[in-house]
């Protein structure tokens, strides 16, 4: 009745979050660099190439600009876990949006205490990302409430329907900002991992060695967990919607591998302006229709 | 005892005021000053703890001299408000404190007689949350301006004449003032606190008596006494129609005949929209802010604007079931909520970013009192006192800072976390305070989003999810500016008065103590006023959400305070700049003619796309709409009834 329960099944699934995500993550993003390379007609690295980038930075000297870089990316990474943690736990999907936008405010700060110039440019873009793709995402969970009565996750387990059948405007909505969540061209302006695109990269600029492994794992885990936003759409109170999210979440991660190879940068005016117009169009709309009938 | 305890509250500010007016040794007013504060600070924790979880209580007190006392105080400060119509050639203000002067002669004349209040003053939880926020911060404001009007004293040129003494009686009759708005159960008493309040923020934004100040003061004013007219004739309607003076009695009324109590309603909305300075009156509170920053402060914070949010939450039941009222409060505070974020980014200036974030919580509450269900007033008095702690210790951290660094625009404080350690700590805590989660004002707009969604807001919600997108930007490159480390800076934080790092203190130990303290305070305080008032228990967010709140709250303090700022095991190198670093620990480097260039950064404003210019004809003129539109709907329907 105190709630403490909550705090504790959530705190055990931030520690299981802990431990798989990175796992799942660190497939994905070699199976990102894998297509990636077909799409390009390149052969590409082995499946564990991220894996084995990420245990090289671990061994490489421990240098930093200041004392707080690291700590600021620490604080990033806990509490992007702990938004997995309440995520799966089936607790409060806009708490779990909340703590995702901490851990970028967190990931902004330490870029900014930095005092380079190019990381401030960066954290300044990546500000910006924040703004753009904020309030499609707060529709999304608006979306779900309204759709699935509840914004506790486990909610989907007794709907007859997944919540796409009546939010699938929200869900276009929000595959538009996952583009720039996932930092995917045409929206990777704060940081890409195309070096066509910038000579310096942004926001983690100062950062190396095994802070920069933190930031790279930390990536992972938000991958994995905004795939499982996605997911959600799909589940329903039978169990095999679990396998069928699991492909959908796929496709879309093969979609947006696809995009990312095959659009160039935007300024930042077209990202604000598009994503706006993409929540108010299939995000309001949606709701505003669901909220009339 | 607690009829004593609440006269106490009310007198003693007023007493203090009387000597402090007198005192001109700056020895004996620090004493004065920073004794009472702590007595009004006990006296309202006191009274609190004492009525703690209680329902409403009523106090049977009505006195015909107390009322024709505050008729003549309402009196005296139209005319006091005329004199400096005249002295500063202002017709508008004269005009309207005549017109000020005559309703309240008829009121008192025609209406007034006959129509008794039993129960002149009341308590409830939401009285007690007023009573501790203007208690514990507005006190703490009056104990700040001690050191800061030292500094600004020095700062004023040779031989110009001391008006502290004015200055700080000021203040202390505006918590007197505050205290008899939130006691009062008769309106006509209540509508005196209101133009107390009203008259003192005039004086006080005028204090340094320069053109704009002039200016700016003359602004509040006018906009001000048209809320007080407006409030005024709702008087008029309630006493001549409905034959009631009473708040309670009004509220009661509305909620059961809402189409007799629309016309008031929309009247004592309007009241409680110009003093919460939402748009189209919000630039009042913008021209503010030339007063000395404990002025700022005490506005934003604790007093004034929180008199109309108070009234409008007051009010909530009756806009949960009348239509016009309802849709003018919920579009003007939702429209407030939205533009004045946007404006909010295209702002370098720190008490203007301070100010246009005000006006847009504000009108977060606003909009919740016109929604006005349980849940909503769950979330409007969380977001009334998240505001209160975390503006007023940001309102007093740019004042510090200002008067070390010299400026109060944001892109001066760079490196402000080397130069000013503490205060840069302290500021940084009030900014994570008033926008992100798992604070308390985030927690509170998250229960808003929640209410809205529940109650099938569309438009509100889509307010809230862009303004929030632009509260985000704002608030998170101020931070970042704060965050810069470098090695080189100067430490200036050694002059900083005493009594200022004891305010900053409080209210930061009271931000914590809050956001922490979430789930109790709900149950405490929060929960038993919903109740009182409904007869329902509404919560928005599940009590194992608001501990995990808690916990990460009190994890972010601990590395705030403890972790940021220290060395670390890592070795140290210079930033990246592109090429060699001519000087370690700046950011100088060899440019191409192999002399030493800087490289310099500013924030974004996005002057273009959220600049005052676009966006406050957009905001003035659809709100207008939207009051203009209400009022006639009211007087329409008001003739419809044949009343």
């Amino acid at each position: 009745m105190y709630g403490f329960e909550t705090v504790a099944v959530t705190i055990v699934a931030t520690l299981v979050f802990a431990v798989l995500a990175p796992i799942v993550g660190c497939l994905l993003s070699g199976l990102d660099r894998k297509i990636s390379a077909r799409m390009q007609g390149r052969v590409g690295p082995p499946l564990l190439q991220p894996y084995y980038d990420v245990r090289k930075l671990m061994g490489k000297e421990n240098a930093a600009v200041n004392g707080s870089e690291g700590v600021y990316v620490t604080c990033a990474f806990v509490f992007t876990l702990l938004a997995g943690g309440v995520f799966f736990a089936g607790g409060n999907l806009l708490l779990s949006v909340f703590l995702i936008t901490l851990s970028a405010l967190f990931f902004i700060m330490a870029a900014y205490c930095t005092r380079s110039p190019y990381a401030e440019v960066g954290a300044a873009r990546e500000t910006l990302q924040v703004m753009s793709y904020e309030p499609m995402v707060l529709l999304m969970a608006v979306g779900y409430f309204i759709a699935a009565g509840t914004f506790d996750t486990a909610g989907v387990f007794s709907l007859d329907a997944p919540v796409v059948c009546t939010i699938w405007g929200v869900l276009i909505g929000f595959l538009f900002v996952l583009t720039i969540k996932l930092r995917k061209s045409p929206f990777d302006i704060s940081m890409s991992h195309h070096a066509h695109q910038e000579i310096v990269r942004g926001v983690t600029t100062e950062m190396s060695g095994p802070t920069l492994a933190k930031v790279e794992v930390m990536h992972w885990c938000e991958n994995v967990l905004f795939l499982a936003w996605t997911a959600l759409f799909f589940v329903w109170g039978n169990p095999i919607s679990l396998l069928v999210a699991v492909v959908v979440a796929l496709l879309v991660y093969f979609l947006e591998i696809f995009i990312d190879n095959n659009f160039a940068r935007v300024k930042w005016q077209a990202m604000l302006k598009g994503a706006w117009i993409v929540a108010l169009v299939f995000g309001g709309v949606n709701i505003a229709v669901l909220a009339f009938i | 005892m607690i009829v004593e305890l609440l006269a106490f509250l009310m007198i003693f500010p007023l007493v203090v005021a009387a000597i402090l007016l007198v005192v001109r040794s700056n020895g004996a007013r620090k004493v004065i000053v920073g004794g009472s504060a702590l007595v009004i600070a006990v006296a309202s924790l006191a009274l609190v703890a004492l009525y703690l979880g209680a329902g409403r209580v009523e106090f049977a007190f009505s006195s015909e001299a107390l009322s024709l006392a505050c008729a003549a105080v309402d009196i005296a400060l139209c005319a006091i408000v005329i004199g400096y119509a005249v002295r500063y050639k202002n017709a508008l203000a004269g005009v309207l404190a005549v017109v000020m002067i005559a309703l309240v002669l008829v009121f008192e004349a025609f209406f007034a007689h006959g129509i008794e209040v039993e129960h002149g003053f009341y308590l409830d939880s939401l009285t007690l949350l007023m009573v501790a926020v203007i208690g514990v911060v507005g006190s703490g404001i009056c104990v700040y301006a001690l050191g800061y009007m030292e500094d600004f004293q020095a700062h004023e040129p040779e031989g110009s004449k001391d008006r502290r003494p004015l200055f700080f009686a000021l203040m202390f009759l505006f918590l007197s003032a505050m205290y008899l708005i939130v006691f009062s159960d008769n309106m006509a008493w209540l509508l005196t606190g209101w133009e107390v309040t009203t008259v003192c923020s005039f004086l006080l934004i005028g204090y340094t008596k320069t053109d704009e100040a002039i200016r700016n003061s003359f602004r509040q004013i006018i906009m001000n006494m048209i809320g007080g007219i407006a409030f005024v004739l709702a008087l008029f309607y309630t006493t001549g129609s409905l034959g009631v003076l009473s708040l309670e009695e009004f509220v009661a009324l509305g909620n059961a005949f809402p189409a007799v109590a629309a016309l008031p309603a929309v009247l004592l909305a309007l009241a409680g929209i110009t003093k919460a300075a939402q748009m189209p009156f919000h630039t009042w509170l913008l021209g503010a802010m030339v007063a000395p920053t404990p002025t700022s402060a005490l506005l934003h914070s604790s007093t004034m604007v929180k008199a109309g949010v108070f009234l409008l939450l007051k009010l909530a039941p009756v806009f949960a079931v009348s239509l016009v009222p309802s849709v003018m409060v919920v579009l003007v505070g939702g429209i407030t909520f939205l533009l004045c974020s946007f404006m909010a980014i295209s702002q370098s200036n720190a008490k203007r970013v301070l100010a246009y974030s005000t006006i847009a919580n504000l009108g977060l509450i606003t909009a919740c009192a016109g929604v006005g269900t349980p849940e909503a007033i769950w979330a409007g008095m969380f977001l009334l006192l998240f505001h209160a702690v975390a503006k007023s210790l940001l309102f007093l951290c740019v004042g510090t800072a200002e008067h070390h660094i010299g400026s109060r625009d944001i892109e001066d404080m760079d490196l402000l976390f080397e130069r000013m350690p503490r205060l840069a700590r302290l500021m940084m805590l009030g900014i994570m305070c008033m926008f992100i989660a798992p604070f308390g004002m985030l927690v509170a707009k998250w229960a808003t989003l929640v209410t809205f969604v529940n109650t099938g807001q569309v438009a509100l919600i889509l307010l809230l999810a862009f303004g929030s997108a632009a509260t985000f930007m704002f608030w998170a490159k101020w931070l970042g500016k704060l965050a810069g480390i470098a090695s080189d800076a100067e430490n200036v934080e050694g002059t900083v008065h005493r009594s200022e790092w004891i305010a900053t203190g409080v209210m930061a130990a009271l931000i914590i103590l809050c956001c922490v303290g979430m789930p109790i305070i709900s149950w405490m305080i929060v929960e038993p006023y919903v109740y009182s008032v409904y007869g329902t228990l509404a919560q928005d967010i599940s009590n194992g959400n608001l501990w995990m709140a808690a916990i990460m709250c009190a994890f972010i303090v601990i590395v705030l305070f403890a972790s940021l700022g220290g060395q670390g095991k890592a070795r140290r190198v210079d930033v990246y700049l592109a090429g060699v670093t001519a000087e370690q620990g700046t950011r100088r480097f060899i440019n191409s003619m192999s002399g030493s260039s800087e490289a310099t950064a500013r924030n974004w404003y996005m002057d273009g796309a959220f600049g005052e210019k676009t966006i406050r004809p957009v905001g003035e003129v659809c709100c207008s709409v939207i009051i203009v539109t209400a009022l006639a709907a009211a007087c329409a329907g008001m003739l419809g009834l044949g009343l």
